[in-house]
């Protein structure tokens, strides 16, 4: 270990105080652009926030909570649709019923159209530039070089599909209660409904109209919804299963702080709503089993005695129990019913509805208790094809009801009747009380289906995560389209805590460390970043707020604070509509820290972890005692490298002046510049007698003690103030850890400096930042004093290579056959 | 009128979706080891995802090596790096699963001098048009970074001196 030891200065006119001298340029810049700091460039990483977020008022306060005249809208639908199955379409009159309780008088509706979205005239469609970064779907690829411009068979897919359906809403008979016909405009994926008077603060509008559309093809436009058409069933012409989503024509958000939320839908953004009452009747063939956000409020209509007994078995069912077994939906995949059957459904205080049909389906379900909750019994269920084999059965039921268990305990009681997971062609989507979830098994030459550990990670991992966006957005209800990061981070927060406790041997992926290729990169955007306009959605809006919210509670908060100010903010924005900065506040405020400056730097800029330990010295208090302190420069003089020349002139051996001439000897000969006089043991007394008492025993006690000062040295590289986290190892092997809080850096963001006092003959022998890796620190090179050659990932993989037990091919292993042994051939 | 050019065909990638549809590819000048060293991190779940879409058979890249090596040999066939103007011949170094992500690394001797380079990551882009293949070149701490959707093809990238 490289440690230095320079004197610890005492000064006499302001004695015994440490005075190690920081020289810190203070040359403040702002990040707010109402502050500046017009010299210099010190930037002041724990400025608060008050000018970057909105102003507190009596609609979300200043704490972050709703304020004493929060209010929000709420809008309830009445549907009567049509499935017909043959021409894929949905065909539907809806009475839409908007209550203002707003403050505000409203003279007209936004309504928004999603399924015109994919119209090819849209917004969206119109801006998808070729081989860009535009929308979920197939690919083109630019001329580049020598290698031509590709287009892919599955974007010929997608445009021989527009070129043969017809794409978005026909809407007709838009009329209010009365039946009067109501002015309106479409305009791409939204539509201005004009009223016939404005409707004053209190009151209620109604309002109908009917709407049609051919349902998109999933697999061929990627729209989160859609049939996926499975041609190889036994039944003629194949089967489909359905994913009704965005399908009805929905009244825009309107809120205190944005009004309405008429930012058209580009494909990114998500959506938000109002919550409402919805009552909703579906009417599909007769042999579809149907499955929808809310309660059935006919089930003798649509299920036979057998199925509602099975349900009502499931209740309390240790294992999930089957209402359409696997042969029941074999039988119904090969079916050819003409009729049709209506499903009702009623779902109270939700903010959209979906729903999923097929004839395909096996259904299991299994009742999860909430003792003493408003919500005593949730029914989680699962509606999966053959296609899902064992995976489903096993698994997906079980997850559905995991992750409510881990999500209550952080946020609220699940408040629905009903949490279900239906398989489609959708990979992961989320509404209320019901999830699309895509992973599938693959069939196999001797018929069986398996799946790979990838896959089942999936499942486990999708199922949760979308379970979860019951909890965010569909009841905290935060706007997706504005920020993603405010469903997407907290939730993915909350699912790798879950999968965690699933199975913690399952490699999730989750920790600090797993971001750290994205934050080093100079080619990102802030978390804070509308939407549509995010360069990399999955690390920006899911990775890096999850990793955020995972080091604020296990490194700078602690459990205990995190928890409880994370369920405070879950209770205070429950069926209620939140902005980050009510995100920002309530965990400021429930926790009593503050986070100004973890909000600033994670999420409203692109700075990363990077902390370095550039030098640690070893610091000796000066007694002023001559007797001690002489002694120890002498000694420090001896301990400085022999000189060259004079080791080689000994070994030449070539003897000094007054080696030979050893009878000219004088006082200096004797005693060297180290020796102590009466005259410094009479300063040292004097200044003895001059100390105020306080200051004597402090430093005689000092002395007694001859404690070690080492003066740690750190410099922030990534620009991301953190706490500072130490593990410090001592010589005689044992190790102790600090934690120094991120405002260290409040004075000095780039470099700092750490006293760090041991007893006597407990001297470091090395000390790491970070040793766990819990900060994301992105380049560990530099965490270690003094420093350690870290292998790269490639030198390490060329040292040893992976021998693990997970190496081995026991897929292809266990089809080995058992043998005897081979006698063995003995000579004798 | 413009010149008419070929548009060829591209793998179709109809698939689930809920692929993550990002990898990373780090290049590092380790000059301790006088390496040039890079390692391309692909997601375990969108390699399975992507190979089946390529060949319509089902593969497990957690168990089968086979599988593993003609992953492989897909992405270092999509991957390039140039220096002034030549091509950078890299050797294979190996791969492996760890966790959740697949791991390819190659290598070849330090270049020296270097102020730029460009950089082609295409695996997987004709599978997804959304797939980005983020690129970090690491020198003496610093890093220079692009984001290489489908349309990038060769792309210069300048080193911090």
């Amino acid at each position: 270990m490289n440690l230095t030891s320079p004197n610890f200065m005492m000064k006499k006119s302001t004695p015994f105080i440490f005075s190690l001298l920081f020289l810190v340029f203070l040359q403040p810049v702002s990040h707010a652009s109402s502050v500046l700091q017009t010299k210099g460039d010190f930037q002041d990483k724990f400025r608060q926030l008050d000018e970057v977020l909105p102003t507190p008022n009596d609609y979300r306060n200043a704490a972050g909570e709703p304020g004493k005249e929060y209010w929000q809208q709420q809008v309830d639908y009445k549907i009567d649709a049509v499935l017909d199955e043959p021409n894929r379409r949905i065909s539907a009159n809806q009475t839409i019923t908007y209550h203002n309780k707003s403050p505000y008088k409203l003279s007209y509706l936004w309504v928004q159209l999603e399924q015109n979205r994919f119209s090819p005239d849209s917004v969206a469609e119109r801006s998808v530039a070729f081989a860009g970064i535009g929308r979920r779907g197939p690919g083109t690829r630019a001329k580049e070089g020598d290698s031509p411009a590709g287009i892919s068979l599955g974007e010929l897919r997608r445009q021989q599909f527009y070129e043969d359906v017809e794409i978005g809403y026909t809407i007709s008979n838009v009329v209010d209660a009365q039946g009067q016909a109501l002015p309106h405009i479409i305009n791409g994926a939204q539509m201005r409904i004009d009223l016939p008077t404005s409707l004053e603060s209190g009151q209620s509008f109604e309002f109908n109209l009917d709407f049609a559309y051919n349902i998109l093809e999933e697999n061929a436009v990627r729209a989160r919804s859609g049939y996926e058409h499975f041609p190889d069933d036994a039944r003629e012409g194949g089967n489909d299963i359905f994913l009704l989503a965005q399908w009805f024509p929905r009244v825009a958000a309107y809120s205190d702080y944005e009004a309405w939320h008429n930012k058209e839908f580009l494909g990114r953004g998500e959506f938000t709503l109002e919550f409402g009452d919805y009552d909703v009747k579906m009417t599909v063939p007769a042999d579809h089993i149907l499955t929808s956000t809310g309660v059935l409020q006919n089930a003798d209509d649509v299920l036979s005695s057998l199925q509602q007994r099975r349900l009502k078995e499931a209740e309390n069912a240790e294992r999930p129990v089957f209402v359409v077994t696997a042969d029941e939906a074999l039988d119904n995949e090969s079916s050819a019913s003409t009729d049709s059957k209506t499903w009702h459904f009623k779902a109270e205080n939700v903010r959209d509805f979906a729903w999923s049909s097929s004839r395909k389906f096996m259904w299991d379900a299994k009742g999860h208790h909430q003792p003493g909750s408003e919500q005593p019994l949730v029914m989680a269920m699962s509606f999966f094809p053959k296609e899902g084999g064992e995976l489903w059965r096993k698994y997906s039921t079980e997850s559905v009801i995991h992750a409510m268990e881990v999500y209550n305990r952080f946020t609220f009681d699940y408040p629905y009747p009903v949490s279900i997971s239906v398989n489609g062609p959708v990979g992961g989507m989320e509404y209320p009380m019901i999830t699309f979830n895509g992973p599938r098994t693959d069939l196999q030459d001797d018929k069986s289906r398996t799946y790979t550990l990838a896959e089942k990670r999936f499942l486990l991992g999708v199922v949760i995560h979308e379970v979860g966006h019951n909890y965010f957005p569909m009841i905290v209800n935060s706007d997706e389209r504005q920020w993603t990061w405010m469903d997407e981070g907290l939730n993915s927060f909350l699912d790798a805590i879950a999968g965690r406790e699933w199975d913690p041997e399952i490699p999730w992926g989750v920790e600090p460390r797993d971001v750290v290729d994205y934050m080093k990169s100079d080619v990102q955007v802030p978390i804070m970043t509308q939407s549509d306009s995010i360069l990399k959605l999955g690390p920006n809006s899911y990775t890096k707020p999850a990793v955020a919210l995972t080091i604020l509670r296990e490194t700078i908060l602690g459990r205990e604070l995190f928890d409880f100010a994370f369920k405070e903010y879950s209770r205070r924005w429950m069926n209620k509509r939140p902005t980050p900065s009510d995100f920002f506040r309530t965990m400021e405020e429930a926790s009593g820290v503050d986070l100004d400056w973890f909000w600033h730097g994670w999420f409203y800029t692109t700075d990363h972890v990077d902390i370095s330990i550039d030098k640690v010295s070893l610091l000796q208090l000066d007694t002023q005692n001559p007797d001690i302190d002489f002694d120890r420069r002498r000694q420090e003089e001896n301990d400085k490298p022999e000189p060259r020349f004079e080791e080689l002139n000994r070994q030449e051996g070539r003897a000094t002046w007054i080696e030979l001439n050893g009878d000219v000897r004088d006082f200096h000969d004797e005693n060297d510049r180290f020796t102590v006089t009466n005259k410094e043991r009479n300063e040292y007394l004097q200044s003895l007698e001059d100390m105020e008492i306080w200051e004597r025993k402090a430093l005689e006690r000092a002395v007694r003690e001859d404690k070690n000062y080492y003066v740690a040295e750190f410099s922030n590289i990534g620009g991301l103030v953190m706490p500072i986290l130490l593990e410090i190892t001592f010589e005689d092997g044992t190790t102790q850890s600090q934690v120094l809080p991120a405002e260290i850096w409040r004075r000095s963001p780039n470099n700092v400096s750490r006293l760090i006092v041991t007893p006597k003959r407990k001297l470091i022998s090395s000390i790491e930042v970070d040793p766990r890796w819990d900060t994301a620190d992105v380049d560990v090179d530099n965490n270690h004093y003094p420093r350690k050659i870290i292998e790269s990932r490639i030198e390490a993989f060329k040292r040893e290579k992976r021998e693990g037990m997970e190496y081995r091919d026991i897929m292809q292993d266990s089809k080995t056959e058992r043998e005897s042994p081979k006698p063995k051939e003995r000579r004798k | 009128m413009a010149k008419v050019l070929v548009l060829a065909l591209l793998v179709s990638g109809s698939l689930a979706a809920h692929q993550q549809k990002e990898a990373y590819t780090t290049v590092l000048f380790n000059e301790r080891g006088d390496t040039l060293e890079v390692q391309h991190r692909f997601y375990l779940h969108d390699a399975e995802h992507a190979l089946k879409a390529r060949t319509g058979e089902s593969v497990d890249l957690t168990l089968d090596a086979s599988s593993q090596q003609r992953f492989a040999d897909y992405l270092l066939s999509h991957f390039r790096l140039q220096i002034a103007g030549q091509e950078l011949s890299l050797n294979e170094v190996g791969f492996e699963v760890e966790g959740k992500y697949f791991w390819v690394y190659q290598e070849t001797n330090l270049p020296q001098g270097i102020k730029s380079l460009k950089v082609a990551m295409s695996a997987l882009q004709e599978v997804w048009q959304s797939q980005i293949n983020h690129i970090n070149v690491e020198r003496k701490g610093r890093v220079s970074s692009a984001r290489l959707g489908s349309k990038d093809g060769l792309t210069e990238i300048r080193l911090e001196p």
